[in-house]
C-alpha cells in the first residue's frame, strides 16, 4: 500500500501533494541549510515533529493554543483594503477598519509611494494633516511607515551614482562612495519626516523593508533612528527587514564596530535594540521553488535564535513572500495560518 | 598536480591577484593542462565564492573583484591555449531586463555583473521593459540568451508574451530564454516553455556559462 498523501502547498500556494517521510526529509533538510547559513542551532527533534503535525493538521486553518495569543499590526501605509482586496477605501477609513473591524492592535500609516524620500515633499502640508485626522479617529497606536528606499537616491532618479551600473562597470570604489553619499541624503529624510510626525502627534514610525537596498539601507536606517530616539525619546520606532540576511551591496560598511553585510536575525536585532528600536520586524525570505514544510523550517531555524537574542519585542513580518507566507496575491489560509503557528510556538515571536 | 589545483582554487577565493598569477606562471613553466586548471581549479575556487556569496558570507564587491581576477586569469589561459592553436571559447550575449511592470532591478543588477566579470557581454536593458523591446533588442544584438527578472507575481506574465512573441515570429529557437526573481519557480518556466530558471546569481552565471560551452 502506498503511503498516505498530505495536501500542502510550495511557497508560490501551489498545491501539492507530499508523504509524511517527505515533509520530515524537508523539515530535516531546510533546518540543517539555515543552520549552517545563519551559523545557529538546528531545529531540536521535537521542534521538527511539531512542524510536520501542523503541514498535516486535516483543518483548512490552524491556530495557536489558549494563552499563547499575540499582538498583531499591520503596515504597507493603510492601503491593502484599495490595492490588495480592490474595494475603494481612504487610508483614513481603513485605518479604522483595521482597528473596528479586523481588531489590529496597531497599523502603520503611509504615503501611497511608501518612501521616505518622496514623503518628505508632502510630510508637512498633506502627510501630517492625514495623519492627524487617524490619530483623531483612532486609539489603536498608528505608526507613519516609509522604507528607506536607497536605490531613490541613485541617477537618473537622486544625487549620487548608481552603484547597479557602477559595480558592473569595475568601478567598486565609485559604487561604495555613492552608497556612503545616499546614506547620509537617507538618514536626513527618515529623521525630517519622524520629526513631523512626531509634532504631529504619531504614536511611532516605521522603518520598513530595512536592507533592500544593502547594508547601506541598513546603514542609514540605524543611523536615523538613533538621531530619532535621542531627539524624540517617546516617538515609538519600529525597524522591519527586507531580508533574512543584510545583502553586501557595499560590504565594508559597520555601526560601531559590527560589519553589517551577511548579518542573519539574530544580530540584527541586536544592533536595532543599540541604535533604540522599540520593535524588530524579523524576516526570513520565502523560497517559492520549497514545499511549505522547508519554508517553515527554515523561518523556524533563523527566527527561533532572534527571539532568544532579543530585549525587544519581535514582531515577525507576516506578509507576502516572507517568513513563510507564499508568494502569491491570494494567500490561502491554510498555508498562512501554519505559518503563523510555527512562528508563534516555536519561534514564540512577540507579533505578527 | 592537486597541489596546483588547490592553490588556484585558494588564490581565487583569497582574491589574490598575485598568488592567482604566481600559480598561471607555475602551471605554464611546468606545461599542466590550462583548461584543467581553468576548470577544476580556478573555477571551483569561484564557485565556492559564489555559495558564501549566496549564504551572505562573501559580498558583491569581493565576489568581482575575484570575477576579475578570474576574467584575467582565463584571459591569459586562453592567450596561452591559442599559442597550442586550442581557439578560445565563445563569450556569449546576453539581453538582460527586469520586465514591465516591475522596477526591483537588484537582482538582475548582480547577475549582470557576475556575467560581465565572466566575460559574459550583457546588453543590461534595465527594468520596466516591455515584453516587445526585450524581442526586438535581442534580435538587432543577435543575442543567444534572453534572461528575464521579475519580483511582482503581476509581472511575471511579461516572461511569458516575451516566449509566445518569440513563438509567434517563429524565432523561439534561436533564443535560449532564462528567467528568475523571486516569485518564479521550475514550474513557471516550464510552463511558460522558457530554457531555463535559476535561483539565484551564481546559478544564474553557471547557466550561462554552460548554456555558451555548449554552442561554442
Amino acid at each position: 500500500m502506498s503511503a498516505k498523501k498530505y495536501l500542502t502547498r510550495m511557497g508560490d500556494a501551489s498545491q501539492c501533494e507530499m508523504t509524511a517521510d517527505e515533509i520530515i526529509s524537508d523539515i530535516k533538510d531546510a533546518t540543517a541549510d539555515a543552520a549552517k547559513k545563519g551559523k545557529v542551532d538546528p531545529l531540536t527533534k521535537g521542534e521538527m515533529d511539531f512542524i510536520a503535525d501542523v503541514i498535516m493538521a486535516p483543518d483548512t486553518m490552524v491556530s495557536v493554543a489558549p494563552g499563547k495569543s499575540v499582538v498583531s499590526t499591520t503596515d504597507i501605509g493603510c492601503y491593502k483594503m484599495l490595492y490588495a482586496a480592490g474595494v475603494p477605501m481612504d487610508r483614513c477609513d481603513e485605518a479604522l477598519v483595521r482597528e473596528r473591524g479586523f481588531c489590529g492592535d496597531s497599523t502603520d500609516f503611509g504615503y501611497e509611494d511608501y518612501s521616505f524620500k518622496p514623503t518628505k515633499a508632502s510630510v508637512d502640508t498633506y502627510e501630517a494633516k492625514q495623519m492627524q485626522n487617524v490619530l483623531d479617529r483612532t486609539t489603536m497606536p498608528v505608526l507613519y511607515g516609509a522604507m528607506p528606499n536607497l536605490g531613490l537616491y541613485t541617477k537618473p532618479d537622486g544625487p549620487v551614482g548608481n552603484w547597479n551600473e557602477l559595480l558592473p562597470a569595475g568601478k567598486i570604489k565609485e559604487a561604495r562612495e555613492a552608497q556612503e553619499q545616499a546614506v547620509e541624503y537617507a538618514v536626513k529624510d527618515i529623521v525630517y519626516v519622524a520629526e513631523k510626525m512626531y509634532d504631529m502627534g504619531a504614536d511611532g514610525i516605521n522603518l520598513d523593508t530595512v536592507g533592500a537596498a544593502g547594508d547601506a539601507d541598513m546603514l542609514a536606517s540605524l543611523k536615523a533612528v538613533k538621531i530619532i530616539k535621542d531627539k524624540m525619546p517617546t516617538l515609538g520606532i519600529e525597524m522591519g527587514m527586507a531580508g533574512e540576511f543584510v545583502l553586501g551591496i557595499h560590504g565594508k560598511l559597520e555601526y560601531n564596530g559590527t560589519r553589517l553585510a551577511g548579518l542573519y536575525p539574530h544580530k540584527q536585532v541586536k544592533l536595532c535594540e543599540e541604535v533604540g528600536c522599540d520593535i524588530f520586524g524579523s524576516v526570513v525570505n520565502t523560497n517559492c521553488s520549497k514545499s511549505a514544510a522547508w519554508n517553515y523550517a527554515k523561518v523556524a531555524t533563523l527566527t527561533k535564535p532572534c527571539v532568544e537574542a532579543a530585549d525587544i519585542p519581535v514582531h515577525a513580518n507576516a506578509g507576502m513572500g516572507v517568513n513563510g507566507m507564499p508568494m502569491s496575491l491570494t494567500m490561502p489560509i491554510d498555508m498562512v495560518t501554519r505559518a503563523d503557528k510555527c512562528l508563534v510556538e516555536i519561534c514564540k515571536v512577540d507579533g505578527l | 598536480m592537486e597541489n596546483l589545483l588547490k592553490k588556484a582554487s585558494d588564490a581565487i577565493m583569497d582574491m589574490d591577484e598575485d598568488a592567482t598569477k604566481e600559480v598561471l606562471d607555475e602551471a605554464i613553466a611546468s606545461n599542466f593542462d590550462l583548461k584543467q586548471l581553468l576548470e577544476k581549479g580556478l573555477s571551483v575556487g569561484m564557485t565556492e565564492l559564489g555559495e558564501q556569496f549566496s549564504a551572505g558570507e562573501v559580498f558583491l564587491p569581493e565576489l568581482l573583484t575575484a570575477a576579475e581576477i578570474m576574467q584575467n586569469a582565463t584571459k591569459r589561459i586562453e592567450t596561452e591555449l591559442a599559442k597550442s592553436g586550442i581557439s578560445a571559447t565563445k563569450k556569449g550575449k546576453v539581453v538582460f531586463a527586469t520586465v514591465n511592470g516591475d522596477i526591483h532591478d537588484i537582482g538582475k543588477g548582480i547577475c549582470c555583473s557576475l556575467l560581465k566579470t565572466g566575460g559574459i557581454n550583457v546588453i543590461d536593458l534595465g527594468r520596466d521593459v516591455p515584453a516587445e523591446t526585450i524581442v526586438d533588442k535581442a534580435v538587432e544584438t543577435d543575442a543567444d540568451i534572453i534572461a528575464m527578472s521579475s519580483l511582482l507575481t503581476t509581472s511575471m506574465h511579461v516572461q511569458q508574451d516575451v516566449c509566445k512573441i518569440l513563438e509567434e515570429r517563429g524565432i523561439r529557437d534561436k533564443f535560449y530564454v532564462m528567467v528568475g526573481g523571486a516569485p518564479v519557480t521550475q514550474r513557471w518556466c516550464d510552463k511558460i516553455k522558457a530554457n531555463a530558471y535559476t535561483e539565484n546569481a551564481t546559478e544564474c552565471s553557471k547557466v550561462v556559462s554552460d548554456y555558451i560551452a555548449s554552442i561554442s
